[in-house]
């Protein structure tokens, strides 16, 4: 592990120096983590702009989001009727990749692998996005409110069984997972205050379309759950968890796994200032600015400390190379490489870090990158071509091509040897025989995707 | 979440030297032929196959204790039919979607260990899990049980997770001298290439092996290059192996049948395995158990029973022991919702060709419940200690810290 880390300096504001300059590198690095992957010209335009800016943009979203929402509306509308769980996946992969908040969305993912839903069991098309349009709209907000908000969600009503609940025979896995996986983890309660709390959360009852409390199976007696007695309402028990003293740390460093680094374990003392200022207003749109503009954001202890999950690996080439492409054939593809959102494998969410890559997946990964790239592949088909990128952005030598491909998407920092053997490869590769049907233009376009190609399988772009 | 001890794990042995099944032939028959030398450690050419039931089985619902009056009360709805079970004696039935293991019981394949569990069990699906695969109680588990027996195992011993697509390597391997692979099938674990002519996708493939395989780069980078480098060279024997096989025995169809029988395939090709992990999710049953239940206790007792037969049809049936665990099991009163809230005590299954088959223990009590769950008498761990000694040739106080008494399932 790494040496001890002053938390006054980690959360201080980072200020460009001569150690650590604003450069592409980490222009690249905040979009990574604060969006999905960043186009060259996005790249170009951080560098000018300096971190408070480029901060900026992105914590509160580019123009046009309110015209992007109602855009989306309508098929989201379709996809209830329909209850179409493809096009429901698609919509949202849709959003991060076109939103022009795509810290809005990454965000939203953070919630939803905190919260972690499944619409294999909640199997409606309609609840999922109701949790979804919750998410979204806290994404960047309060905290408590959201976990108020949580209880009557309908869809984790459904998840969570506490649809049917009742006064007498309350069901315990709602109050359960509130403590050790929404707010608190494990240790800082007992099994008698989940049996307790659960009391609080019965009286609910799931129809088609919506929800409907029933005051004649709610428990309203008195329950002692944290060591406060009382008539426990569920907003009650919602506001004890928010009261101990484990809940802003354990969100703290849920957020810091997520936004800074899966491998530094944050110490409580590392976590303090962020913790102790966040415990006042659950203000959860300042904790994110707050860790997005520090030190240690952009220092070495956070740059590719963490495995990009198979999203961020997709929507990054897909961004990267400023095709549209039609998301519907990234689900099947997402869901190889594990992570099919709106799926989560458990209420604990997806494992994540290093647990993302293993023989399989890593496979998996190189071959969507090939059929991204290839132009091939009858899925993705030509809506996305390196060779016309590059074309666009009038790279046309094998120095060029390899450099170009290396600062989209690695900002150039990759070992010299690895540059090399592109460079070896790009050369070698004109003496190619080619198919007799093919133009020289063919070829040289072939070339160019294979480089691109190359450079995705690099083990430095698994990394986030 | 922050950082997991498994996430740090990794980290550790991935900087603990290249190692990769698959990079040596040499181990190919390697334990078959050190078997001869059985007084070794680990000198054995047995086989284990682990069968996780993830989310909670309800025990009480699986060997049901049907003369006992206070069933019927504690399952007012969830109680199956006294004529439909598939008994096991005068008192004890399998729930009724298991006539496979009533086959097994009469091929005498299947030991049955009641009442299993650990003092002051934890209701956490994840920490009861943790301490199910780590085989032990310790507040911070870093290693898995089966993590630590590989290591003492000869060098070779091989194992294999057979996963669903998003599902990453357990716990219970952790701490493998090797990072043990995860596979869902042979077929798709090939790297693909788009190239103008073979000596180009040749070119294409030596340049995305040799930058994985160039020296520490540190961090997570080495962690991205090593599973990278092991990768491409499992893709290479994948790719050669299990492809003519037929089994002997006609597998069902579900996704545990179908991970059982790739196993069966790697067993086949003989490439030194001896541990495998399987888990089959959906035992979380809080609401409207019944049908559920039924379906996943099928879907085991068909899979697990076809992939003994298969296996015995081969030769393997005598070196073969499957062994089935679950976190926790049920609640002995079940709830409102027609389903059951987590519990403790349930029974583990075991098979295989050379147990002592039949019942170990006495169903628990379900008068003397403990905050309404079933009081465990055998703790897992005497189930362990038994496969490590006499089953791996593993020492179990190596493995879990300290002695247990084993739970008898062997003969002699």
């Amino acid at each position: 592990m790494a040496e001890k880390i002053d938390p006054k300096w980690a959360w201080e504001a980072y200020r460009p120096s001569v150690q650590a300059p604003w450069d592409v590198r980490r222009v690249g690095h905040l979009y990574r983590r604060a969006a999905f992957g960043a186009t060259l010209a996005e790249l170009e335009a951080g560098v000018k702009l300096g971190p408070e800016k480029t901060l900026r943009s992105l914590l509160e979203g580019g123009p046009g989001l309110p015209e992007f929402d109602r855009s989306m509306a309508p098929l989201a509308e379709a996809i209830v009727r329909s209850n179409d769980s493809l096009n429901l996946r698609a919509w949202w992969l849709s959003r991060m990749l076109y939103s022009p908040h795509p810290l809005q969305e990454k965000l939203t993912l953070f919630w939803h692998n905190h919260f972690a839903t499944s619409n294999a069991k909640v199997n409606s098309a309609r609840f999922m996005l109701v949790q979804y349009s919750l998410l979204r709209q806290h994404a960047l907000g309060n905290f408590a409110a959201l976990l108020r908000a949580m209880s009557s969600d309908p869809a984790m009503l459904i998840w969570l069984d506490g649809r049917g609940s009742k006064k007498g025979n309350p069901n315990e896995n709602y109050a359960r997972e509130l403590m050790e996986l929404f707010s608190l983890g494990i240790g800082h309660y007992t099994e008698k205050d989940i049996r307790e709390a659960a009391r609080a959360f019965t009286g609910w009852e799931v129809g088609a379309n919506s929800t409907r409390f029933d005051p004649r199976q709610f428990d309203s007696g008195e329950k002692t759950v944290l060591g406060q007695k009382g008539n426990w309402k569920p907003d009650d028990i919602v506001r004890i968890c928010l009261e101990q003293p484990a809940c802003p740390y354990f969100i703290c460093g849920k957020l810091f796994r997520f936004l800074v680094s899966e491998t530094l374990t944050p110490s409580r003392e590392l976590l303090e200032p962020l913790a102790e200022e966040f415990k006042q207003k659950y203000d959860f749109g300042a904790l994110v600015y707050r860790m997005l503009s520090s030190n240690l954001f952009f220092s070495e202890q956070a740059y590719r400390a963490k495995v990009k999950s198979p999203v961020e690996f997709a929507l990054g080439i897909v961004r990267g190379l400023e095709g549209r492409i039609g998301t519907r054939n990234l689900v099947p593809a997402l869901e190889q490489l594990g992570q099919n959102v709106f799926y989560p494998p458990s209420v604990k969410g997806w494992d994540g870090g290093q647990t993302w890559l293993n023989g399989q997946t890593l496979l998996y990964r190189q071959n969507l990158a090939l059929a991204f790239t290839s132009t091939e592949d009858p899925q993705f088909g030509t809506r996305l071509d390196p060779a016309r990128l590059a074309r666009q952005h009038g790279v046309t030598t094998e120095e060029a091509q390899v450099a170009f491909f290396l600062r989209l998407f690695l900002q150039d920092d990759v070992p010299t040897e690895s540059k090399q053997s592109l460079l070896d490869y790009a050369r070698k590769a004109q003496t190619n025989k080619k198919p007799v049907y093919w133009t020289d233009q063919d070829a040289a376009d072939q070339r160019v995707r294979s480089l691109c190609y190359l450079v995705l399988t690099l083990p430095e772009f698994q990394l986030n | 979440m922050t950082t997991t001890r498994r996430d740090f794990l990794r980290h550790s042995l991935a900087a603990s030297g290249l190692v990769a099944w698959g990079l040596s032939p040499t181990f190919v028959r390697k334990t078959a032929a050190a078997a001869g030398d059985a007084s070794k450690r680990g000198n054995k050419d047995t086989l284990l196959v682990v069968v996780e039931l993830t989310g909670g089985n309800d025990g009480l619902n699986t060997v049901v204790p049907f003369k006992d009056p206070t069933y019927a009360k504690l399952r007012p709805t969830l109680k199956l039919p006294t004529e439909q079970l598939v008994k096991l004696n005068d008192e004890l039935g399998l729930h009724p979607a298991m006539t496979g293991f009533g086959e097994l019981l009469q091929d005498r394949a299947l030991c049955v260990v009641q009442g299993v569990g650990y003092p002051n069990p934890s209701q956490s699906h994840f920490r009861s899990m943790d301490i199910w695969q780590g085989g032990t109680l310790a507040a911070h588990i870093s290693e898995g049980w089966l993590g630590r027996a590989l290591k003492q195992m000869p060098s070779g011993s091989q194992a294999f997770h057979l996963k669903q697509e998003n599902q990453s390597a357990p716990l219970a391997f952790d701490g493998a001298p090797m990072r043990v692979p995860s596979l869902a099938t042979l077929e798709e674990f090939q790297l693909r290439m788009s190239a103008t002519s073979s000596a180009d996708k040749k070119e294409q493939a030596k340049i995305i092996e040799s930058v994985a395989a160039s020296s520490a780069k540190g961090g997570l980078l080495d962690f991205v290059s090593r599973t990278a480098s092991n990768t491409y060279a499992q893709s290479k024997r994948l790719a050669e192996i299990g492809k003519n096989y037929v089994p002997k025995s006609p597998y069902p169809e579900s996704p545990l049948a179908n991970k059982l029988r790739l196993a069966a395939q790697l067993i086949n090709a003989d490439v030194g395995s001896r541990i495998f992990y399987v888990s089959i999710d959906g035992f979380d049953t809080h609401a409207t158990q019944a049908p559920t239940h039924a379906n996943l206790l099928g879907t085991l007792s068909q899979a697990l029973t076809a992939f003994y037969k298969d296996l015995k049809a081969q030769g393997h049936g005598e070196r073969l022991l499957i062994m089935t665990f679950s976190e926790f099991g049920r609640r002995a009163r079940e709830n409102g919702s027609r389903g059951t809230d987590h519990g403790s005590g349930a029974p583990m299954f075991l098979i295989g060709g050379k147990l002592r088959p039949g019942i170990v223990g006495d169903h628990p009590s379900l008068t003397k419940l403990e905050d309404g769950n079933l009081v465990h008498h055998t703790d897992f761990r005497q189930v362990y200690a038994a496969i490590l000694d006499d089953w791996l040739g593993v020492p179990h106080k190596d493995v879990l810290g300290s002695e247990f008494k084993k739970v008898k399932l062997f003969a002699g």
